[in-house]
């Protein structure tokens, strides 16, 4: 069922991007967003559609984990190969004792004849004009981004290949253990050094990363004191957003209490959560079409918006992740039979596999 | 699916990835978390005995129960481990926090040790010492020192008790981390701590095992509580949750019985629960009549008068008398007015005139 805001909302006038876009050389790895903001990739060509071309530079994402799953390492490892391929600086901080041996799990960028299989797609999608007319305007913006030069501004990434080794000889990635530091101060000082840094670069903007994995880890020494770690956050959060970085920050809602998991959800510009889904299940498979494929369930709860009070709406917020040819992230749009009583929650709430919570159900 | 579990604790993890850990849960409800540690020491112990495992051997860190225990428990498996290379144990149940030694030292009390294991006292908040033991205990177990050994740890719940959280989980994922050790499992009692660190504890392991009641039908009265109690001692429901590599989470459940100390596992006879309604969104509308809507809209009488079931409705109109049309319809009809006031004659079908449509209607107008 189509929603009623299903586009972007565009009136009579439209803003003149050409002459935005030519008074700053365009920059690799960065493209101009709505409403005067500048966005860099996630890494992941769906993630980045659905959140309206990409993620804005100064907002904090926030990525809430499924103990059960490894999603969210996905999506950081996308996040991180897009700005080491984008020569974007970055600091990743994660709760192992040696974590730079992550980074030789990152993948690399997809050989271009593999992108042929993609235009092809987005050519067969046109058959369906008919009856999802609305497509086509969608499909319009993935082929300028195919045909664009040698460097994309997001790029698909296959997760079977290693990132070469020429993308690390930058001197700005800086690996951090959550678990050395007693407390957080530390590390937001190192933060903090890494974004002034970041900005310094000669006068031209590049784009920072900061990538920090669960937060919440058990094995870190701060990890119940939950009003540093909310300090932390905020303070991170406030520092980002006057510098040309994007942090992304992913934590397990199971660790913490409900009070510190929303009022971390609150604080995020953008909220996105992962959910696994269970092996075989015959229930599942008969609701969705594409079980098979499928890895995971993908949120979007919150978008960022700046320099606007227009929140984006999007048409669906529930997304099923699959691996194309246990390569390439996609996400797609679940179909799924129509299921009787409709009970809405908030994003709170967390619906595990295992437990057995009443109301674990989404927003649709 | 307990064989499954113990195959791939048997097998152990990849290069470079972390080794399984398994979550025994032990419940106050049904108690035979233990039976289930002891029947997954066992089965290891037959794996390395018999060589087909790349484990060389076992180190058991024991907190609740006595060396001893293990030792005859293995004896009577048929493993001799006295003067074993393939199984050590750190006692950490004897003398947890140390006061035989301190003792011994202002000389009240003699010093002894047991076997073959080696007592280790449990310094408070600091697990750094009981990490390098176990290590260190591995490393005896292979020739090289280089070989991949298992690690059961009795109790986690008495670890919690001396430390913190955090340490403790620390310790679990660098156990974990650590290259030579090939897996790990360890038994929890989950009434015991708050949910947070049972929480912090399944985030850490791969894969968690619980024992719950097996429901018993159809008995009632002071006989059910007392054969439910000994039902629950010996019957249970034995549910894993293993997280794959893939991402995706199965579940498996089978039934516990246990009989003289010997453990089985048999096939679960009834349906799973139905878990996964709770993960897709909830669509607005339905379009399938439930059987009460279907019956609903049969029973609706609808105003025409032919209802398609061969009888005809007679449609109150004014005229008929009331007797008459009550035995028609069910509904209530008005009383007849007094025929002197006026009627309206109404009849049936009468505007099956065709209206005039050659003449114009304006014609009547004297313009």
């Amino acid at each position: 069922m189509v929603m009623a805001a299903n586009k972007p909302r565009s009136g009579s006038f439209s803003r003149n991007f050409g002459a935005a876009s030519s008074s700053v050389p365009s920059i690799p790895g960065l493209k101009h967003g709505p409403n005067g903001t500048m966005l860099l990739s996630s890494g992941i060509p769906d993630l980045d559609k659905i959140l309206g071309g990409g993620l804005a530079l100064g907002s904090l994402v926030v990525v809430t984990e499924d103990p059960e799953a490894p999603h969210h390492m996905l999506l950081l490892r996308n996040f991180m190969s897009q700005g080491l391929v984008h020569r974007q600086p970055l600091i990743y901080a994660s709760p192992a004792s040696d974590p730079r041996g992550f980074l030789g799990t990152l993948p690399s960028p997809m050989v271009s004849k593999d992108e042929k299989s993609r235009v092809h797609e987005t050519e067969q999608e046109k058959g369906l004009r008919i009856a999802w007319q609305y497509k086509k305007y969608i499909g319009e913006h993935t082929s300028e981004s195919h045909r664009g030069g040698k460097s994309e501004y997001c790029n698909d990434f296959d997760l079977r290949k290693p990132l070469e080794r020429h993308f690390f000889s930058g001197k700005q990635i800086d690996c951090v253990s959550l678990k050395e530091s007693a407390d957080l101060g530390a590390f937001h000082e190192r933060c903090s050094s890494f974004l002034s840094q970041a900005n310094q670069n000669n006068g031209n903007i590049t784009g920072g990363r900061i990538a920090i994995q669960s937060l919440c880890s058990p094995q870190c020494e701060y990890s119940n004191r939950e009003w540093e770690m909310l300090s932390f956050v905020r303070s991170l959060k406030s520092v980002v957003r006057l510098s040309n970085a994007v942090a992304v920050v992913t934590f397990s809602p199971s660790l913490v209490s409900t009070t510190f998991s929303i009022r971390l959800q609150h604080l995020a510009d953008t909220l996105v959560s992962v959910k696994a889904i269970p092996d075989e299940d015959k229930e599942l498979a008969k609701l969705l079409t594409g079980y098979q494929d499928m890895v995971g369930l993908l949120s979007v709860h919150k978008v960022a918006r700046f320099n606007t009070q227009v929140p984006a709406i999007l048409e669906t917020t529930t997304f099923s992740m699959k691996l194309q040819k246990r390569r390439s992230l996609v996400l797609e749009c679940i179909n799924q039979a129509p299921v009787d009583g409709a009970t809405g929650s908030s994003y709170g709430s967390s619906g595990s596999c295992s437990g057995s919570s009443k109301t674990g159900s989404f927003d649709f | 699916m307990a064989e499954w579990i113990c195959r791939t604790l048997r097998d152990g993890g990849l290069e470079g990835e972390h080794a399984p850990a398994l979550t025994i849960n032990h419940t106050i409800t049904c108690s035979l978390g233990f039976f289930v540690f002891d029947h997954i020491l066992s089965q290891l112990s037959s794996f390395i005995h018999s060589q087909k495992s790349q484990s060389s051997g076992i180190v058991l860190v024991a907190f609740s129960r006595s060396p001893l225990y293990y030792e005859q428990l293995l004896k009577s498996k048929g493993y001799n481990v006295s003067a074993s290379t393939w199984f050590k144990v750190l006692d950490c149940y004897t003398d947890p926090l140390g006061w035989k030694s301190k003792l011994a030292n202002s000389g009240r009390i003699a010093n002894d040790s047991l076997g073959s294991s080696v007592t280790v006292k449990l310094c408070k908040n600091d697990l750094d010492e009981l990490f390098s033991l176990i290590l260190h205990r591995g490393k005896e177990l292979s020739v090289d020192g280089k070989g991949r050994f298992m690690v059961a740890i009795d109790s986690v719940s008495e670890m919690l008790r001396h430390a913190s959280v955090s340490s403790v989980a620390s310790l679990l994922s660098e156990l974990r981390s650590h290259g030579q050790v090939s897996s790990l499992f360890w038994l929890i009692h989950s009434d015991l701590h708050e949910t947070r660190a049972t929480a912090a504890l399944e985030y850490i392991s791969s894969m968690k095992a619980t024992v719950a009641v097996q429901p018993m039908d159809g008995l009632s009265g002071n006989s059910a509580s007392l054969s439910l109690m000994q039902n629950n001692l010996k019957r249970g429901k034995f549910s894993v949750h293993v997280k794959c590599r893939n991402g995706l989470v199965k579940t498996m459940v089978e039934e516990l019985n246990v009989e003289n100390s010997t453990i089985n596992f048999t096939p679960f006879s009834t349906e799973g629960e139905v878990i996964s309604q709770s993960l897709v969104p909830k669509v607005q509308f339905n379009l399938q009549l439930s059987e009460k809507e279907r019956n609903d809209r049969a029973k609706v009488v609808l105003p025409f008068e032919h209802q398609g079931d061969g009888k005809n409705i007679q449609i109150y109109d004014g005229r008929k008398s009331l007797n008459e049309s009550k035995g028609d319809s069910e509904q209530t009809c008005f009383e007849k007015e007094d025929s002197g006031r006026g009627e309206i004659i109404y009849f049936h079908d009468s505007d099956d005139e065709m209206p005039d449509s050659d003449e114009d209607p304006d014609d009547d107008l004297d313009i």
